[in-house]
């Protein structure tokens, strides 16, 4: 992630990279067929054949076997679901007497659509891979060299390929629960999936870039202006909740931390409770101790402090104050920690030629102690800045999104950050389409910020700065 | 414990979820008038049931059948089942398992995934719509319509009804709200001033949840407005009748932002919520009365809804929903197990199981015929919700977003958004905005 | 001279000291409180002085109704809490050994689409996680993973994708000299043997603290396992079925049992945490400073 002008030269020189290298493909593939032998060409249809005959059983069948996997999956499974893929089905759901007889699930055949293609696309690999092999043992064999034994390459996989053997399952794993339903996701932004529009009983079928122009547009019925507001409320309760957090848990890490002060591993264990017990329990009782009837609006009543109860969750100002209050008891404990380490790795004799300078305390903080934590830990700022962009439990557990308003759209409410909005669409109002747009833009949002402030880091800027 | 629990739920209490602040309402008394001329019809329709199946030795087939109630009924229902079982042997290839998944988390389950839904569900008659709009609700068998229909009270029925098709089953008629208040506080609870200055007087509070679109149409519907939706067969709203902007909107929402301006008042709707030691008058349902009877103690006292002067000097009376519970069946591919389905759910919602519904966890009847039976007329809450009933407006078919918006409005009055320095003009504004995002969602 | 000024000195540090005290004895008071609270309400007797929202803490007579409650069959409880401990304690071994595979691969493996392995995971994770919720679900659905299967189907979820969070143990890894593995492999090991013999001994704190985070998610999950498991009470964890007690009407007056029932979770998760707490403390410094 260099500079951006930087970048574009290299992605620019990087698609004509894969573009030369898909050409110079092609071209092996042509050549690798013209001058190979017949078990090579036969290999172009029946994969696995050429291995087999020279002896390479295990590779030989388990290419052999992964098209016959191919076709069989293609024929029981991938076709009916690719061909319908383009409409996302078109069989209503019917009754016949009292029966209800189920017609195309667009929802299915959206997601295994998208799983056939991906399946297509490995087996268009793995072919490459049986025409290179081939290839490569032909050579081997010309050149009068003996041919790897399985047993080497089954070996490598401890060694030299031992990545392969370990990214094997985390990469399918990611693929599966991480990769396929984002772009199922993103194609679902281009549908109208929701609650009329809900398999098995309804179809849904694809509708282009509606839904963004309904996100962007203003009108009563639009999405535009709520959006908006959402947002900048989402960015402004990043920005608090990061940096007022920071401030205060670099604040009591330095106040623990201070010489002469006792019980040091006291005072850092009650903080850290606020991480140990699960917030579910801890959030949604502050919940209810800040409520109409909870207790301190009962204790400050009792005492004739006031005369009505605050309405610390129903008023719009009043609540998101009191979300960014109440993480800051969740926040400082974690900035505590990270201080505490952090703040013992300043060089002692910094502090001491200051002092000698005759610099106060609060001078050597503002010249010393803020400068280092700031350097050392500005990729960990960006990170906690977007992790709370996306901070869900906090806002949920403590006012889902609530109060709500005439003035927004989309039952979002005052304090509903991009996250929580996109989760009510789902869950509450089943607008798949919206929810997934809105997906969309936090990604965007997210990914926009990530990078212009990654790229203004002075410890990005600087390998050497703080020395 | 097992035993302390039992009794309390006998000696009444509901439990309703009201998702999004959306119940339903009541009854025994809407359906009054219409009593008469239906108990043999209801007779008939229970005698359908059991005779059905002998005759004509159809097999049915084998499976299982899952059922949604909420938590402290899942023991009644999983008895009734048993005793339906017995009754039945001829549905024995069938096994039934009750869940515990309250009105409020069924419909939207339901919708999720009908597939992975409930066989036989209850759920607020707010949600009839949706569900019929997702494909989660099966129509009412046809041979059991004319039954249900004149069995169950007029309110309820139209509850359960959707363009002109019955597609549920009405359980109870008890979704609505009155006023449960302590005696030795409120003298007078007939009016809602003489009430706020009792409770002022006393430092204790009266509870409203005027942010919840089901509580909050008791100043409007009590002003005279109207807001009502009209639905097709499919559940799709077609159009919307609504006059909150008008000058009777203006005055109940002048009643609320009044209601907002004592410091007695507190918005809320849940004795269990509340402050048991401030609590002087609630406005709540009948679910309530287990725990408003614990809260209040001896001063515990029930009446219908109050009335209040308007700005314009006249006086009105606060009026609301009544709603109902429904039990639904979903869409089945099996024709036999949707027979059973049937049958269950006729049998799990008519008159005894009603009644001994009523006497177990507390669920007002929407049987005709049990709501005149004496231990019903003897219970105080329900003859208070009775009385409001009158006053009420039968709760029909509201879109999810209504929910929201209510609540949006009630938020902006309670934040001071909207408080009695906003003009006339303004608040009429106000209310022609949210009158049109009514209509708007009557597409 | 001098010495006056050492002794203004130490009166102002004594002062700044005790300013210092009453400071962490507030900040103290404030943290404790809601566990303070959270605990008295929960020895609120449910017969005697009512379950719901009551206008003091200390509870006027002192029980153990709720706790009963919890354990006296006539919910799911046990149930709920043997799925939480058992997620937690299969997603911890299993994340755990993801999270090194995946960090040793991109630590120590010098290959072919590395860098842009890494560059795509980087995006993948700017996606929010409950925009993919509906598709896991039905993905889930197709394995018979929901409802009375949402607890296997809860932890494949969990572990499947958590190689992708490799960036602490990662450069735990970087920082073990890499002088270490080349000699081990001039004395003939394999790359497997180093990671395994070598590796993995040499970072018990980052081991531990992986172990341990993963450990404590589960605990809290109440929006996936929510909707993965509904309509099946057996299969909920204590998040999904305690937040009910709280949120919905249905149960009215629980919430002195919510708060048994969230003590008793709370307990064996922050003992765990406070014993474990040094290496939980490395790997998150660690975390903080490589970003």
């Amino acid at each position: 992630m260099a500079g951006t002008a930087d970048g574009t030269a290299k992605k620019k020189s990087a698609f004509a990279g894969a573009l030369s290298a898909f050409s110079a493909d092609i071209k092996e593939i042509g050549t690798t067929f013209a001058e190979g032998d017949w078990k090579t060409r036969v290999s172009y249809l029946i994969m696995g054949f050429g291995p087999i005959l020279r002896g390479l059983y295990a590779k030989g069948w388990a290419l052999f076997l992964s098209e016959i996997l191919f076709i069989w999956y293609m024929i029981s499974f991938g076709g009916q679901y690719i061909s319908k893929f383009a409409t996302l089905g078109t069989i209503e759901t019917q009754k016949i007497r009292r029966k209800t007889v189920y017609g195309d699930n667009s929802f299915l055949i959206l997601l295994f659509g998208i799983l056939t293609i991906v399946v297509i696309a490995a087996f268009i690999y793995l072919w490459r891979l049986n025409v290179r092999e081939n290839k490569k043992e032909q050579d081997r064999l010309r050149a009068g060299k003996a041919l790897e034994t399985n047993q080497k390459f089954l070996f490598s996989l401890l060694d030299e390929n031992f990545d392969k053997t370990l990214l094997a399952i985390p990469v399918l794993g990611i693929f599966i629960f991480t990769v396929l339903p984002i772009i199922f996701m993103i194609c679902v932004a281009f549908t109208n999936y929701d609650d009329k529009h809900q398999a098995p009983t309804h179809l849904f079928t694809w509708v282009g870039l509606e839904n963004f122009r309904n996100l962007f547009s203003f009108g009563t019925s639009g999405f535009g202006k709520t959006f908006l507001m959402v947002l900048i409320w989402t960015l402004a309760w990043a920005f608090f909740a990061t940096f007022i957090d920071y401030f205060l848990g670099l604040a009591v890490a330095m106040l623990i931390n201070k010489k002469g002060i006792r019980f040091k591993k006291l005072w850092r264990t009650i903080l850290v409770l606020t991480i140990a017990v699960p917030q579910f329990v801890s959030l949604l009782y502050i919940m209810r101790m800040f409520a109409a009837d909870g207790l301190v609006n009962s204790y400050l009543l009792k005492w004739g402090l006031i005369r009505t109860a605050i309405p610390f969750w129903t008023d719009p100002a009043l609540a998101k104050i009191m979300i960014i209050l109440i993480n800051i008891w969740v926040g400082i404990p974690y900035l505590m920690l990270i201080a505490t380490g952090l703040l013992m790795n300043i060089p002692e004799d910094l502090y001491e030629s200051a002092s000698i300078d005759g610099a106060n305390g609060w001078q050597m903080f503002w010249s010393i102690t803020l400068p280092y934590m700031l350097f050392v830990t500005g990729p960990f700022l960006l990170t906690q800045f977007t992790a709370n962009l996306n901070n869900f439990n906090v806002i949920y557990l403590l006012t889902q999104g609530k109060p709500l308003s005439t003035n927004l759209a989309g039952n979002a409410g005052h304090t509903d950050l991009l996250v929580t909005w996109l989760y009510k669409m789902t869950v509450n109002d089943t607008n798949y389409k919206m929810a997934a747009v809105i997906g969309i833009m936090v990604f965007v949002v997210t990914a926009v910020i990530s990078l212009v402030v990654y790229n203004m880091l002075p410890s990005v800027r600087d390998e050497e700065g703080f020395q | 414990m097992k035993n302390k629990a039992l009794t309390a739920a006998l000696s009444s209490a509901v439990a309703v979820t009201l998702l999004a602040g959306c119940g339903s309402g009541t009854a025994s008394g809407t359906g009054q008038e219409a009593t008469a001329d239906t108990a043999a019809a209801e007779e008939t329709a229970e005698a359908e049931t059991e005779e059905d199946a002998p005759q004509e030795e159809i097999d049915y087939g084998t499976g299982e059948i899952k059922v949604w109630v909420a938590d402290n009924a899942v023991d009644f229902t999983n008895q009734q089942i048993k005793a339906f079982q017995e009754a039945n042997p001829d549905f024995s290839g069938y096994s039934m398992v009750v869940e515990a998944t309250g009105e409020g988390d069924a419909a939207g389950n339901m919708i999720t995934d009908v597939e992975a839904g409930a066989d036989i569900y209850v759920f607020a008659q707010d949600q009839i719509a949706r569900l019929v709009s997702a494909g989660a609700l099966e129509e009412v068998a046809p041979e059991n319509v004319e039954a249900v229909k004149a069995a169950n009270d007029a309110g309820a029925v139209a509850a359960a009804t959707v363009g002109d098709i019955l597609y549920a089953y009405p359980l109870t008629s008890d979704n609505g709200y009155f006023m449960y208040y302590d005696k030795s506080v409120v003298k007078d609870p007939s009016d809602l001033d003489a009430i706020l200055a009792d409770c002022e007087a006393a430092g204790k509070s009266f509870y409203m949840e005027i942010n919840s679109g089901w509580y909050q149409t008791a100043f409007f519907f009590g002003t005279g407005c109207t807001l009502s939706y009209e639905t097709d067969n499919d559940g799709n709203f077609t159009a919307a009748n609504v006059d909150y902007a008008s000058d009777a909107g203006v005055v109940a929402l002048k009643e609320m932002i009044h209601l907002n301006n004592s410091p007695a008042f507190v918005n809320g709707s849940s004795v269990g919520a509340a402050d048991a030691a401030k609590m002087a008058a609630i406005v709540d349902g009948t679910w309530d009365a287990q725990a408003a009877k614990d809260a209040l103690g001896d001063n515990y006292a029930c009446a219908k809804l109050p009335s209040f002067k308007g700005a314009d000097g006249k006086t009105y009376q606060l009026s609301g929903f009544s709603g109902y519970k429904l039990l639904g069946v979903k869409p089945q591919e099996d024709e036999g197990k949707l027979m059973v389905c049937d049958a269950l759910a006729q049998f799990l919602s008519g008159g005894e199981v009603q009644l001994a519904r009523y006497e177990s966890v507390g669920w007002g009847p929407s049987n005709l015929e049990v709501q005149k039976s004496e231990k019903v007329m003897a219970d105080e809450a329900l003859t208070a919700l009775n009385e409001q009933m009158l006053n009420d407006v039968p709760q029909g078919q509201y879109p999810g977003d209504y929910w929201t918006l209510a609540t949006g409005l009630g938020d902006s009055v309670i934040n001071g958004e909207i408080s009695d320095k906003t003009s006339d003009a303004d608040l009429l504004a106000k209310l022609q905005e949210f009158q049109d995002t009514c209509i708007s969602y009557a597409k | 001279m001098n010495e006056k000024k050492y002794s203004s000195m130490s009166v102002r540090r004594a002062i700044g000291n005790a300013v210092t005290y009453a400071v962490l004895i507030l900040v103290s008071i404030i943290w404790l409180f809601p566990f303070f609270g959270l605990l008295m309400t929960s020895f609120r007797s449910y017969e005697s002085e009512y379950g719901g929202m009551i206008g003091y803490v200390i509870p006027k007579r002192f029980s153990l109704d709720n706790y009963r409650f919890l354990f006296s069959g006539e919910n799911n409880y046990l149930r709920w809490y043997g799925n939480t401990v058992l997620i937690a304690l299969v997603v911890s071994v299993l994340q755990t050994l993801m999270v090194l595979c995946v960090a040793y691969a991109l630590s120590r493996m010098r290959f072919r689409g590395r860098k842009l392995l890494m560059r795509f995971w980087l995006i993948l994770g700017m996606f929010p996680g409950f925009l993919t919720m509906i598709c896991m679900y039905f993905l889930l659905k197709q394995f018979g993973l929901t409802q009375a299967g949402a607890v296997p189907g809860l932890i494949l979820v969990y572990v499947a994708s958590s190689g992708m969070g490799y960036y602490v143990c990662k450069g735990y890894f970087d920082t073990i000299p890499k002088a270490l593995d080349e000699a081990a492999r001039i004395d003939g090991a394999t790359r497997a043997r180093i990671f395994v013999q070598m590796i993995i001994p040499l970072s018990k704190p980052i081991v531990i603290y992986t172990a341990l985070t993963a450990f404590m998610a589960p605990w809290c999950d109440y929006i996936f396992a929510s909707y993965v498991a509904f309509g099946n009470d057996k299969s909920y964890n204590v998040a999904v079925a305690m937040t009910r007690w709280v949120w919905t009407n249905d149960y009215q007056g629980y919430f002195t049992r919510f708060c048994a029932g969230g003590i008793l979770v709370a307990i064996p998760v922050t003992i765990l945490f406070m014993c474990l707490q040094r290496y939980y403390v490395e790997g998150v410094t660690g975390g903080a400073v490589k970003g």
